[in-house]
């Protein structure tokens, strides 16, 4: 983002971009939401970025023509100066800034033909790298402000439990322990913005903060500390038990999303049936830097430096936690060491200004990654019962979807949402526009776990049982995979979605096509290889992935060879950031493929650092990796979580190619496949 | 307790507990935020300096143990981001978020000083110890290989 909406407002304002310096602002209204989440920030901000910078590229003009005395039209502005042919003179941006600035801004300036642009679609490097690589970039923890004092805390094992007592006077008896702190629980605002509303429960965790001079003197002094805690209702919670519950609710009919002509009675004269479950786990988001806040709260305001995707929603929680107006909260955005949808949620910087505020001092509050791990927000586990009938011809022709799962919507907005809302289903409903029958249904699972936002969110799962099912049906029906899911896209169309979307047939049989191309899709592999395919669909982007893996007959150790990735994003800005971000999502799809889990006994997470939260390494992450963009000068669509979805899908697919053995729970165990 | 060591080939005396370990010595003592914390338990490389130039783990290093010993920082690889791995990295455009970079290039420096040609695989076992969230080892592969003077290589 700090590379390619600088290129659209440079692209417009004509800036030679070797002279552009990117400097984060501060959370202010006149800004807007600085959200950075959702896929949303291209998408919400192209036009209006290209006014922006068109807007002042006219005014700078305009100061030009007047010093000049010249007429507008013969006046040119490119590489940051203007110019006036006739005459030979050309005056810089900076030399024009002042009297450019006291002209009135055009409301509606002419925007450039994109057949004339110069920065947009090129592919341009990072405008932060050199910083990231010389361990001067300042991260959430490597915020330093004087008289800053460090806090480590102890949260309750369970959500929503609360600390009974603890050794507080123990605990503060060594000298770099400044104070021991209990902290209470606070309402969160929903991520986005909006009012949680009743039966939410999106709250920071109540604890007890141990505060020092220095972050291994607070994290040394905490481990004195000895806590009681009280037994929540969540204390109940085990994996087996909510894995049992989604089971048993998706057995069942639930809530209908969606029904498109007759299920049942398709279904029952169908010629072939096939019916599988689904599951997937509890995720951690796993952020390289763990979750942290500094804080600096002063009578009844407050100052934040928040690694923070959603600057506005810091202010409006922190504030609210410490019963003080918005306006008095400042929020300095830091850079953030891996987002994946965790900072959306402002429990650290509710945590920080709480722990400030009685701390009389600036505070950094320091999570550890087992406090990271275990007191995350997680992506809900989920169960998905599919049932698909094929007629004679090998055509699908009936398909049921029952899903269930906590539901994040839920926890954040609260329990008067619909069941439309609160089911974890995305808009597309793969396969809803492909088969005639078709019914979704939905069932929300109780659960006391935390839950929030996770790269590519609902259909970071869900596209697994969908895609992973759909190549079951191929199968089911003898068909080549690509031939099958070609047939049912049928021909290039639009189609307009239940959430007013629109979705593009043929650009998704585009990308299918162009990633099956480009991986040579009928060519033979070596034994024990195995090639899978799978698309998906959504904020605006079309993207598919093929897979090709080698399988271990005897250890069931799988290796990815190759993942090949096809990926229509409209008007690509920055081709590399749109290729860095389908690269990086696969490696980290595949994390969740094959490694990791969160588990649950007590109500207690089970897992804690990297020894049993396990994510992709190097020697794991293909080899090859290829990313083709499809070009494009439809609007651009978001590419921070489209790259995701899909992956996990491919890779069973080709698992099944090579073995015959499908995959239908994930992460995948060799223990499975041997 | 006082404790002297080099650090990017200056003398330095910290006064600290012995047992504090290095990572925060420079993250909390010395201002030196570039080593970053991932895990406190070696098992994700964010930490990574160089002490008498072998990669180390800074966070399970106790202070005691650096006494009268060379330590390289990522502040210490170069005064101007001018290292050969600096530079690759540039050119191969490879952070994301940035946060387990210094880590990565530290463990990369360390392993082309080893093996200035490396294979894949050696790549593979050198760099292993270190997390990416954001997914750049493709990138960071071509990067080492591009430092070493050598095209990179196909599985």
């Amino acid at each position: 983002m700090r590379t390619n909406l600088p290129m659209i407002v440079a692209e417009e304002l004509s800036c030679d971009w070797n002279k552009v310096n990117v400097v984060q602002a501060d959370l202010d209204a006149k800004y807007g939401e600085q959200l950075t989440g959702g896929s949303l920030s291209t998408r919400t901000s192209y036009t209006d970025l290209r006014k922006a910078g068109a807007a002042a590229r006219e005014m700078l003009v305009s100061a030009a023509a007047g010093a000049w005395q010249v007429e507008r039209t013969a006046c040119r502005a490119e590489n940051s100066a203007v110019s006036h042919a006739p005459t030979k003179r050309a005056l810089t941006y900076g030399q024009l800034a002042e009297r450019a600035s006291a002209i009135l801004p055009p409301a509606d300036p002419p925007l450039k033909n994109p057949a004339d642009f110069k920065l947009i679609g090129k592919p341009t490097r990072r405008t932060d790298t050199p910083q990231k690589v010389n361990g001067s970039a300042t991260f959430g923890l490597d915020v330093r402000v004087p008289g800053m004092l460090f806090a480590s805390v102890e949260r309750s094992p369970v959500y929503g439990g609360v600390p009974r007592s603890f050794n507080a006077d123990e605990v503060k008896s060594a000298a770099p322990v400044r104070a021991v702190l209990e902290l209470k629980s606070a309402h969160l605002t929903h991520q986005f913005g909006e009012t949680s509303g009743p039966g939410s429960r999106n709250y920071s965790c109540a604890g007890v903060a141990v505060v020092a001079d220095s972050t291994w003197a607070a994290f040394e002094a905490r481990k004195r500390l000895k806590v009681e805690w009280n037994e929540p209702a969540a204390a109940s919670e085990t994996t087996a038990s909510l894995r049992e519950q989604m089971h048993r609710f998706a057995s069942a009919p639930g809530a209908v999303i969606r029904s498109d002509g007759d299920f049942e009675r398709a279904h029952a004269a169908a010629d072939k049936r096939i019916e599988a479950v689904y599951e997937v786990p509890f995720l951690a988001h796993a952020t390289m830097e763990p979750v942290n806040c500094t804080a600096h709260v002063r009578g009844d305001s407050c100052e934040l430096w928040a690694p923070t995707q959603i600057p506005g929603a810091a202010r409006a929680s922190v504030a609210s936690a410490l019963g003080i107006p918005r306006e008095n909260v400042k929020v300095h955005v830091t850079l953030i060491g891996g987002g994946f949808g965790r900072r959306l949620i402002q429990d650290y910087a509710v945590e920080a200004a709480l722990i400030s505020r009685d701390a009389g001092a600036p505070v950094q509050v320091v999570w550890s990654r087992e406090d990271d791990i275990r007191h995350d927000f997680y992506r809900p586990a989920a169960c998905h019962i599919l049932e698909a009938g094929l007629d004679s011809r090998g055509q699908l022709i009936s398909w049921r979807h029952r899903g269930s799962s906590p539901s994040i919507e839920t926890f954040y907005s609260g329990t008067g949402i619909s069941p439309s809302a609160a089911a974890q289903v995305d808009s597309l409903d793969f396969p809803a526009l492909f088969v005639p029958h078709f019914r979704l249904e939905f069932t929300v699972a109780e659960s006391g776990m935390p839950l929030g936002y996770w790269r590519s969110v609902d259909s970071s799962g869900n596209q697994f049982a969908l895609s992973s099912f759909f190549d079951e049906a191929a199968h089911a029906a003898g068909r080549d995979p690509l031939e099958f899911l070609l047939a049912a896209f049928g021909p290039a169309r639009r189609i307009s979605l239940r959430n007013n979307e629109t979705f593009d047939v043929g650009r998704r049989r585009a990308v299918v096509e162009l990633a099956a191309e480009k991986s040579g899709w009928h060519k033979a592999l070596a034994r024990g290889g195995g090639r899978g395919i799978a698309a998906s669909f959504g904020w605006g982007s079309y993207v598919a992935h093929v897979a090709e893996i080698t399988c271990q007959a005897k250890t069931g150790a799988i290796r990815i060879d190759r993942v090949v990735c096809a990926v229509d994003c409209g008007t690509a800005i920055n081709p590399l950031g749109v290729k860095a971000q389908m690269e990086g999502a696969i490696n980290f799809g595949l994390a969740a493929t094959l490694k990791s889990a969160i588990t649950v006994e007590r109500g207690r997470i089970q897992q804690s650092n990297f020894h049993d939260y396990e994510v992709l390494r190097m020697s794991e992450a293909p080899p090859v990796v290829e990313v083709y963009i499809v070009p494009s000068t439809e609007p651009p669509g978001g590419c921070g979580e489209a790259g995701v979805p899909s992956v996990a899908p491919a890779v069973g697919n080709a698992i099944f190619a090579a073995t015959g053995k499908r995959v239908r729970r994930l992460p995948i165990r060799p223990a499975d496949l041997a | 307790m006082a404790i002297t060591f080099t650090l990017n080939g200056k003398a330095q005396t910290v006064d600290v507990s012995p047992d504090m370990p290095l990572l925060w010595v420079l993250r909390d003592t010395l201002n030196m935020t570039g080593t970053k914390f991932g895990c406190g338990m070696a098992l994700c490389g964010a930490c990574t300096v160089h002490m008498n130039g072998e990669a180390t783990r800074s966070c399970i290093t106790p202070i005691s143990s650096v006494s009268g010993k060379r330590i390289t920082t990522i502040e210490g690889l170069s005064a101007d981001g001018s290292h050969p791995v600096q530079k690759a990295w540039i050119e191969e455009d490879v952070p994301q978020c940035g946060y387990c970079q210094s880590g990565q290039i530290m463990s990369a420096v360390a392993l082309l000083r080893k093996k200035p040609k490396p294979t894949d695989a050696d790549i593979d076992d050198a760099m292993s110890g270190n997390i990416c969230r954001c997914g750049t080892y493709q990138r960071i592969r071509k990067a080492i290989h591009r430092a070493a003077g050598s095209p990179a290589q196909k599985a």
